[in-house]
């Protein structure tokens, strides 16, 4: 498994482990529609990912659509890349 | 001595009348009111110790002096920032409301809330860049509140900024007396208890009126799910002051660690718990929020 696939393992079960009922995650499941994160739980879950991979995230309205995923996360967030800026 | 001093009234609208009256008769010229230094010294206090998100904890005992006094400045300045967005979430939604249908009572109130909580967010703002040179970045964000109607939407609204300017409240006033704080901190502390005392009054009577409207209008299970809302958004509020960026701007080695330590630090449960008394006993007290509300 890759660097980013475990990171990707990490998200899923941080999330489970807030919304154990789910029982897994699909790629594409829209998380805040389906609230599996909401504004209350927002904080906690940025900062858990900013431990993750080790640098500040921007939040602002434009930004939200890379957190909307497990997909959308691994590919704007979660991958290494060089200068990366979210 | 943390008590909002309510006027003698039998309604809210006499409530609101003499509140309105009151912010007319002491405004003050914010712009022209505070003599704001050219600079501040590093080595002060620039939040109460025991305000600090490491007071009661072994982290206050074993880090260096020097390092939790810097901490004290970047908690202040993220303090201030989150004041500053707070603000700004609860003007968006009174300015909604001013001169809407269903807000006679409240509109002439509301307009002197707006003007003044601009204000507020002037002068925190300015303290922010000023001294530290940055307003913290909101990383809240704000989704809906789906699934409600607009009258539980309200009463979740008002609720939402009565919490918030209780918890500053809270600081504010034991800020705005500590003489071991430089005049401008206590100053802009001891200014922003004084308007928000005004605030709070009205705003108990308003969560009040709100929640009497939807206990009759609105089913068990929504009042159930508005109820839980709050009590999360409580929780939500205190975990907002732990910052892992205010950590890092400090030195600390692992900002995100020492965050998970303090959220689980029974000394920072108690500490918690005291800053939520007054907002608790106000919302249990009127049997707005019902049962224990875990903050940890």
């Amino acid at each position: 498994m890759s660097a980013d696939q475990e990171k990707l393992e990490s998200v899923k079960r941080w999330l489970l482990a807030k919304k154990p009922a789910l029982g897994d995650i699909d790629l594409d499941l829209d998380l805040i529609e389906n609230r599996v994160i909401d504004s209350l739980g927002f904080l906690d879950f940025v900062f858990f990912l900013e431990q993750l991979v080790g640098r500040e995230l921007q939040t602002d309205a434009e930004s939200v659509k890379a957190f909307r995923t497990l997909r959308s996360l691994g590919d704007d967030i979660l991958a290494e890349r060089e200068g990366a800026e979210t | 001595m943390a008590e909002i001093q309510t006027p003698p009234t039998r309604g809210i609208s006499a409530l609101l009348e003499r509140i309105t009256e009151m912010s007319v008769e002491t405004y003050y010229n914010p712009y022209k009111m505070f003599e704001w230094p050219a600079s501040l010294p590093d080595d002060q206090w620039w939040m109460t110790p025991e305000l600090m998100t490491v007071a009661n904890t072994r982290f206050a005992e074993e880090l260096p002096t020097a390092q939790v006094m810097a901490l004290s400045k970047w908690e202040s300045i993220h303090f201030y920032s989150l004041n500053v967005h707070g603000i700004r979430e609860l003007l968006l939604e009174v300015v909604k409301r001013v001169q809407a249908p269903g807000y006679d009572e409240e509109s002439e109130f509301f307009h002197h809330f707006i003007g003044e909580e601009n204000e507020h967010m002037w002068f925190f703002a300015t303290f922010c860049l000023k001294y530290g040179r940055k307003i913290y970045p909101n990383k809240k964000l704000a989704f809906s509140i789906d699934d409600v109607t607009p009258d539980i939407e309200s009463f979740l609204v008002f609720s939402r900024i009565l919490i918030f300017e209780e918890i500053v409240d809270y600081f504010n006033l034991r800020m705005g007396r500590d003489e071991t704080l430089h005049p401008i901190i206590r100053q802009v502390n001891s200014i922003h208890h004084q308007d928000e005392s005004r605030h709070i009054a009205c705003g108990r009577e308003i969560v009040k009126k709100l929640f009497r409207h939807i206990v009759t209008t609105q089913t068990a299970d929504q009042v159930q799910r508005a109820q839980d809302y709050l009590k999360r958004y409580l929780v939500a509020s205190i975990h907002s002051l732990y910052s892992p960026s205010v950590y890092r701007d400090a030195g600390i080695a692992d900002p995100y660690e020492l965050r998970a330590a303090l959220l689980h630090d029974p000394g920072r449960r108690a500490a918690d718990e005291r800053t939520l008394k007054r907002t608790l006993d106000f919302f249990q007290g009127n049997g707005i929020l019902v049962g224990e509300v875990d903050i940890q």
